[in-house]
Formats: C-alpha cells, sequence, structure tokens
C-alpha cells in the first residue's frame, strides 16, 4: 500500500484533484469579480468552472507524475541519459512511469482492459433493461446523479460507446506498443518519453471522461451531435474534454509508431520483408496521427459554443450543424479502420503460424492495409445520408464506401488460402483468430449493403446498424485482440495461460456473439430504433431481447473467465520460456520473458518472414555475440 | 538556387527568399484590393508556402542520409526531425479544418476587418521569420552570438504579432460588429470564426514564443554548437510553420470573397 502511494499514478491521482480545485476555484473567483453567479444549483459550480477545473486536472495529473520531468530538463538545458535505471520490480513497473515500451504496452493493455469492462458492464446494465418491453428498473421515478432512469440509460448508452471506442484505441496501442519494437528489432520505440507520455495522457482522459456520469450524464450518444450537445448538462463538456485527452494520447502514440518503423528497423528489413503485423500498425497510426485532430477539432469547436456562445453549429446565430457532422465523422469513420487494421493484421500475422503454411499474398495483404487507411479519408458522409446533407454528395461517397470492399476482400482471399490445405494446430490464438474471420466476414458483407444509399435510408439509426458494426469490432478487434493476448502472453510473463479456460472462453463468446448480432440485425430490420430505452410491446421485439440479453450475459461470463485465466495466470501459468508456438518471428527466438533490453543481440533478415513448412527456410539471423551492434539499412 | 552550406551564402539565400515573399505578399494584397480573384490568390498562397517549406524549414533535410550509427546525434537528430514533420503534418489538420468550417459557414463573403493593420501584422510575422532563419543560420556555423541576436528579434517580432492581434485586431473586430460587446463573441458566424481562426493561430504563436525563449536561454548557457543544434533547428522549423499557417489564413480572413458589413 505504501509503495503503491509514492508510485507516480497516486501522485498523478492527487494532484489531478488539486488540479481540479485550483481550476474550478479561479473560474469561480474571476466570476465572484465580475459579478456573475458562481454557483450552480443542481452542480454547484458554473459549467466554465467544472472545464477549466478538468482541464487543470488532467494537466496537473501529467507535470506531477513524472512523465514530463526530462522535457523540462531539456527545456533548462540538463542533458539526460537515454535510458533511466529501472528500480522498479512487478506490479510496481507498472503505476510508475517507465521508458520501456513493453512496460507502457501493458499499461495501455491494463487501462483498455479497466476501459472494455467498465463500458461492458454499462451494456449489460441498459441490455437488462431492454429484456423486456416497458421501464422495469430504469424508471421515471429512480434518481441517480441527477437523472431518471430513462437518462440514466442514455448516459449509459452514450458512454458504453465511447469507453469501448477509447478502450479498443487504448488496446490497440497496447499490442503494437509491446509487439512491434520486437518485431523489429529495435531496443525501443523512436520517442521513449512521447511514448510513456501517450500512455499517461490515457489515464487523466479516462477518469474525465468517466466523471462525465456523475456531472449530469449526457444524451447524445458517442457521436455527441449539436444541436443536442449543445444543450446536455455539463457531462457532455466532461465527455469532450476526456476524448480530447485520449485523442492526443493516440495521436503522440499513431506518430512514434510510424516514426520509429521508418528509422529503427534491423539490418535488410526492407519495406517488403517486415512483419505483416508492421504493415498494419503504420496504416493505422497514419489515421491516428492526421484525423484524429478533427474529432478533437469537432469537439473544441461545440465546448466554445456552449461556454463562449460562438455559434459554430447554431443555426440561430448563422452556423451549420451539418458541418459539425462533416469534421466529426472525417475522424470518427477511419477511426474504425485504427479499430479493426491492427486486428486483421494479427490475423495475418498468426494465421501461418498456426497453418504451417506461407501467408499467400504477402505483397498484397501488405498493400491492403494502405489501401484501406487511405480510402477510408473519403468515405465519411456515409453516416450522413440521412442527415440532410447535399444530395449530390451522397453518390461519390456510396461509391468510395463500396471500393472498401477490395482490399478487405483481398484479406479475406488471402486468409482463406493461407488456411486451405494447411496443418492447422487448433490452439486457443487459432481459435480466436478463425473466429475473427468468421465474424468479421458478417460484419464485412453487411457493408456494402449499408452503403447502398437507398438501403441505409431505410435502415439509419436502427439495430441493424448496431449489428453490424457490433460484428465489425468484434471481428476486427475483440477477436483478434484475445488471439494476440492468447499469443504474447508467454512472451511478456514466461508463463501461458489455461489452454482449457481459453477454450471454455471462445466457445462460450463465439455462439453468444452470433447469437447477438444475428438478433440486433433481425429486430432491426424490423424497426427496432436504436439507442432508445424502451420499445412498443406489439412490434413483438420481447422475445428477441430476451435473447438478445442471455447472450450479452454469457459473453460478460466469457470474458470474465478470460480475466481468472489472464490474471491467474501471471502467478500460476505453466511455464513457458521457448518458443511454445513454433514462431518464425524474431521475438519468439530468444527466451520469455523478453529481457529488459529486448535482443541481446542484433539480428539481420535472411529471408522471407512467413515461409513455414518451406525446409531450410529462415527469417531471421542472430549477429554472433562478438560482433558489435550496428544499424539499419 | 540550392541548398548551400557556406554562411555567406546561406544567409544571402535567405534574403533572396524574404524579397520574393515580401514582393508576392505584396502582389496578394493589390490583387485584392483592386480585382476579386480568389483562384490567384491560392496560387499566390499556395507558391509562398512552398518557398518557406522549401527554403526556411528545409524540408528536403528528411531526405538527407544521415552517417553514423543509431545512437550518434546525426542518426538521432534525422529521427527527430521526421516526428517533428509529421507533428507539423498532424497540426495541419487542425489549421485545414478550420479552414473548411471557414469555408462552410461563411462562403465567399470575408468579415470587416482592418485592412490596414491586417496587412501590418503579416509583414511583422513574416520579417519574423526572415530573422529566424538568419539566426539558424547563424548557429549552424557556430555563431552562437548572431543566433541569440537574431532569435530575440524574432522574439520581440512574435510578440508585436501576437498583441496586435489580440489586443488590437481583437478589440477594433469587435468594434465593427464582429462581436456584440468584448468579451462575449456571441453573434453571427463571421465573429465565431474570426475569434476561433485568429484564437488557434495566435496559442500556437505563444507556443513557438515559449519555444523560442527556450532556446536562447540554453544558448545563453553555451548548449548549442554547430554540430549539436537539433534543438534550435526545431524551434526554427516550428516558427516557419507558424508563417506558414498564417499564409493560408490571411487570404482566408482578409482578402478573398466580397466585404460584408454588420450592422
Amino acid at each position: 500500500m505504501k509503495k503503491f502511494l509514492s508510485s507516480s499514478l497516486a501522485r498523478g491521482l492527487v494532484w489531478q484533484v488539486i488540479g481540479t480545485i485550483v481550476g474550478i476555484g479561479l473560474i469561480t473567483g474571476i466570476r465572484a469579480a465580475m459579478g456573475l453567479p458562481t454557483t450552480d444549483s443542481v452542480f454547484f459550480f458554473t459549467e466554465p468552472a467544472w472545464v477549466l477545473g478538468a482541464f487543470l486536472g488532467g494537466l496537473f495529473f501529467l507535470s506531477a507524475n513524472g512523465s514530463v520531468s526530462d522535457w523540462f530538463k531539456w527545456a533548462r538545458g540538463i542533458d539526460t541519459p537515454e535510458h533511466h535505471e529501472e528500480h522498479y520490480k512487478g506490479w510496481e513497473k507498472f503505476v510508475n512511469v517507465s521508458l520501456d515500451h513493453k512496460v507502457i504496452g501493458v499499461q495501455y493493455t491494463m487501462l483498455s482492459l479497466i476501459l472494455i469492462c467498465v463500458g461492458g458492464l454499462f451494456a449489460l446494465i441498459f441490455r437488462t433493461e431492454l429484456a423486456a418491453s416497458e421501464l422495469q428498473f430504469l424508471t421515471l421515478d429512480m434518481k441517480l446523479f441527477n437523472q431518471n432512469g430513462p437518462q440514466l440509460f442514455n448516459t449509459m448508452m452514450s458512454l458504453h460507446g465511447m469507453l469501448m471506442i477509447q478502450g479498443i484505441l487504448l488496446g490497440v496501442a497496447g499490442i503494437i506498443n509491446y509487439v512491434v519494437p520486437l518485431l523489429l528489432g529495435a531496443q525501443d520505440m523512436a520517442f521513449p518519453r512521447m511514448n510513456a507520455f501517450s500512455f499517461w495522457l490515457g489515464v487523466p482522459g479516462s477518469i474525465i471522461l468517466l466523471s462525465s456520469i456523475v456531472l449530469g450524464g449526457f444524451d447524445t450518444g458517442w457521436t455527441g451531435y449539436p444541436p443536442l450537445s449543445a444543450r446536455a448538462p455539463v457531462g457532455v463538456q466532461m465527455f469532450f474534454l476526456g476524448v480530447f485527452f485520449l485523442g492526443w494520447s493516440s495521436i503522440l502514440g499513431g506518430l512514434n509508431v510510424v516514426v520509429t518503423v521508418v528509422r529503427v528497423r534491423a539490418r535488410s528489413m526492407n519495406a517488403f520483408r517486415m512483419p505483416i503485423f508492421v504493415w498494419a500498425s503504420v496504416a493505422t497510426s497514419i489515421i491516428t496521427m492526421t484525423a484524429t485532430q478533427l474529432i478533437g477539432l469537432s469537439f473544441q469547436l461545440v465546448m466554445f459554443q456552449r461556454l463562449l456562445g460562438m455559434g459554430f453549429f447554431d443555426p440561430a446565430k448563422g452556423g451549420n450543424p451539418v458541418l459539425y457532422q462533416h469534421l466529426f465523422w472525417f475522424y470518427s469513420h477511419p477511426a474504425v479502420y485504427v479499430f479493426v487494421l491492427p486486428g486483421l493484421g494479427v490475423i495475418s500475422e498468426l494465421l501461418p503460424v498456426f497453418a504451417r503454411k506461407p501467408l499467400f499474398g504477402y505483397r498484397w495483404i501488405a498493400m491492403s492495409s494502405l489501401g484501406i487507411a487511405l480510402v477510408g479519408f473519403v468515405v465519411w458522409a456515409h453516416h450522413m445520408f440521412a442527415s440532410g446533407m447535399n444530395e449530390y454528395l451522397r453518390v461519390p461517397f456510396m461509391y468510395s464506401t463500396l471500393l472498401v470492399g477490395v482490399p478487405t476482400g483481398v484479406k479475406f482471399f488471402s486468409w482463406v488460402a493461407t488456411i486451405w490445405k494447411g496443418k492447422i494446430d487448433f490452439h486457443t490464438p487459432m481459435l480466436f483468430v478463425l473466429g475473427a474471420i468468421v465474424v468479421f466476414l458478417l460484419g464485412g458483407i453487411t457493408g456494402p449493403v449499408l452503403a447502398a444509399i437507398s438501403v441505409d435510408l431505410h435502415l439509419t439509426d436502427t439495430y441493424f446498424i448496431v449489428g453490424h458494426f457490433h460484428d465489425t469490432i468484434f471481428g476486427g478487434f475483440v477477436f483478434p485482440f484475445f488471439a494476440a493476448l492468447y499469443y504474447w502472453f508467454p512472451k511478456a510473463t514466461g508463463r501461458r495461460m489455461s489452454e482449457t479456460l481459453g477454450k471454455i472462453h471462445f466457445w462460450i463468446m463465439t455462439p453468444s456473439f452470433l447469437v447477438l448480432q444475428f438478433g440486433m440485425m433481425r429486430i432491426g430490420l424490423l424497426g427496432m430504433r436504436r439507442r432508445i430505452v424502451d420499445y412498443d410491446p406489439a412490434m413483438g421485439f420481447d422475445s428477441t431481447h430476451l435473447v438478445l440479453t442471455i447472450a450479452g450475459y454469457l459473453i460478460g461470463i466469457s470474458v470474465a473467465i478470460f480475466l481468472y485465466n489472464f490474471f491467474n495466470s501471471m502467478k500460476n501459468g505453466e511455464k513457458a520460456e521457448g518458443n511454445i508456438w513454433n514462431s518464425r518471428s524474431p521475438e519468439w527466438q530468444v527466451p520469455s520473458p523478453m529481457p529488459m533490453h529486448n535482443y541481446d543481440q542484433p539480428f539481420e533478415v535472411v529471408g522471407e518472414p512467413y515461409d513455414y513448412g518451406l525446409p531450410g527456410s529462415k527469417y531471421v539471423e542472430f549477429a554472433a555475440a562478438t560482433t558489435p551492434a550496428k544499424s539499419k539499412h | 538556387m540550392t541548398h548551400t552550406h557556406d554562411k555567406s551564402s546561406a544567409l544571402r539565400q535567405g534574403v533572396l527568399i524574404f524579397v520574393y515573399l515580401t514582393v508576392l505578399t505584396i502582389l496578394e494584397y493589390f490583387v485584392a484590393v483592386t480585382f476579386n480573384a480568389t483562384s490567384i490568390l491560392v496560387v499566390v498562397a499556395v507558391i509562398k508556402a512552398a518557398l518557406v517549406m522549401y527554403y526556411y524549414m528545409h524540408i528536403y533535410k528528411l531526405n538527407e542520409e544521415n552517417e553514423g550509427d543509431e545512437n550518434s546525434y546525426a542518426y538521432k537528430t534525422g529521427t527527430n526531425r521526421l516526428g517533428l514533420w509529421f507533428f507539423l503534418l498532424s497540426d495541419a489538420f487542425v489549421f485545414a479544418g478550420l479552414l473548411v468550417m471557414r469555408l462552410n459557414l461563411l462562403g465567399f463573403t470575408r468579415p470587416p476587418l482592418n485592412q490596414t493593420l491586417g496587412f501590418a501584422v503579416t509583414a511583422v510575422l513574416l520579417f519574423s521569420s526572415f530573422f529566424m532563419n538568419r539566426g539558424e543560420t547563424a548557429m549552424a556555423h557556430g555563431d552562437t552570438k548572431g543566433f541569440m541576436n537574431n532569435v530575440l528579434i524574432t522574439f520581440v517580432m512574435g510578440l508585436g504579432f501576437l498583441l496586435g492581434v489580440v489586443m488590437v485586431e481583437w478589440r477594433i473586430a469587435a468594434e465593427e460588429g464582429l462581436i456584440a460587446s468584448f468579451g462575449n463573441p456571441a453573434t453571427g458566424p463571421m465573429g465565431a470564426v474570426f475569434y476561433m481562426m485568429t484564437g488557434m493561430h495566435a496559442f500556437h504563436v505563444l507556443t513557438g514564443l515559449i519555444f523560442l525563449f527556450v532556446v536562447w536561454n540554453n544558448a545563453r548557457k553555451g548548449v548549442y554548437s554547430a554540430e549539436k543544434h537539433w534543438g534550435v533547428e526545431a524551434a526554427a522549423v516550428y516558427w516557419h510553420f507558424v508563417d506558414l499557417v498564417w499564409i493560408f489564413f490571411y487570404p482566408a480572413l482578409y482578402l478573398i470573397g466580397t466585404l460584408v458589413h454588420l450592422d
């Protein structure tokens, strides 16, 4: 306990509270001096006070926890060593600032699991309310955090969306951070301090985001469209601000990945000999480091509209609400490719390992990741077919959206061809990879269906959309994320997770999810609206909703089994220090857990990465122990 | 004209680019006041941006082969340079978003702003970029004193630009009716767009000024040398980026479209 209280995390949290008080005090004092009202009947303080409080809270957290201290030293002209001595052991490493990409990867993954669990919990709560028509426990009479039942439903529904999105972004960053430098043969990321800073931005960001629920919540959904978001309670400001912090985490993290891949690769690792997961990471990072600015901007503009009365999106003041949607979706559509591209990369990375065959069409797969990322920049308005934007925009956006199917199709052909006549090992990671392919296929083929304008106009804002995107996200992120965790867990810990529990996890989650998704699509086609707390019993959705709720709980149970397996195996798992998956990848050629500074000897790429089953072929060769460390090219 | 390593010719090149930029800016101004030709303004702005990016921000250095192994200062500077440019690319998306907002909300109209003042602050920022370039050139040749003098001039001019926009321009715009009363930018899209765009730019000018102070202070302590001065280069490139943004924001706010008077 004492060790925790002296950690960077605890220090940051204390200072976040102090910063929040300072910010609130500052604005309240200024307002008092100007003769403006200083208190609010519901939330104690005024909205500007809360906003500055939360913002300063985040800044205080970051300046107090030590993630920026080296930069301050540089600014004063003091040099610091490239890497600091690590003096923390065990769990303490993860609550203190570390510059080691492996520690940061684990930190990201843990924060991601926390956010995903909270978001999932919210989903189970409102899913329970939806199990039958009429209001059962989220009733008009109940009150919690100044919200009645349906309002609380709206808040939890909105937060479920954003917590999952941020959880996914952090999860993606976790896997990329841990794995990419190992695959490249690098000691660390190109900018280790910025890497740590990116992670620590996520902690106050998550806290601010979650605090929205106690400050009146918000009822806008995760999209936060004005004019609704311009009128929602203070909670929506916390939502905007939290996402703003997490967005910067994503931007700087993505930048770091691209620079790392360009600048620090092992010898002879040219572009087309990089592992496919590296390609996927680059594609995803190009999106995060550029497009993310636009969601930050659109949220800022709404914040200023609320705080200063600037009417960007207020038609009464000459603003344009549709402009918000353009700015917002310019990020938020590519964002779904940020979620799925690393996942698809994991599928391509693991399939050859477990099918014991070369990856089919390596170059096509590499290029298709970039293709999806680039086409992803020009499809955003397909979210807005029903928004009242200019009609002539619809058709080009329909075609650009259909175009996404081409590079995605390339991936499917490659996967099928890789599995074809393979000698498949059905280990847990492989099960999740296969599950991902099936589920993502269902999500993928409903995409072009929805891209067709006439169909989309009919299905906009129904549960069909909900089913579609849960499909893509489960297939593109959740299943591959679990596959990656099962696969690289031994690398991080030197122990493996239980295969039996892993298989139970898979065999509960997969059928439950398929039921959930088909059920959602069914009632969506029949006219079930998304984001509403209640529905008419005469629609006949009651039985389907009950099944959906049961399926939702089963997924929750399977994830609980996973969490038990995950944390239990860290201590009690079977020892696994060798190359347990028989992989050709460089990180498996050295013992687990990975040593502090990665590879003692640098390696050189001497062959193709995925030539499984070809006798005598090799991907990497480690330098003899006497050769001095030498750089790339 | 190519990039060069010799100090006096590097300084001469800086002067030449400054003259080009000045001529183009004056041309831009007269095109705007004499006839309304947005396309010419766009072309001029793109040419100015290209000159700044190539000669002042020396984007070509991204292509340089860095000799030495991964732990050498030269190699790390190459890595840092790439990181900085990606950061600027990322930041450019914010400003591009603001330009899109301006075109969407105001179309081909422009707010009633003080043209003389707008031209004056633009000139000040352009001058500051010129001195920044001289400062960086001095440092690249090991002349710490010359660097400090030039960066001081840059700082003063940058501060002049910042105060000119925030203290003077914002007030005058308010009197023109862009907002109902000072401190309450509540009316109309013109006020919202003008204050948001100049405000976001002013925030970047402010961070640039802090950056300039930091490198000036470090130079005073003798941290930089001809071989090792990445901090100076980064501050210079960032400062020119702030100028680069204004190359687009200035015509977008002051020059294009038909003037609309507010009551």
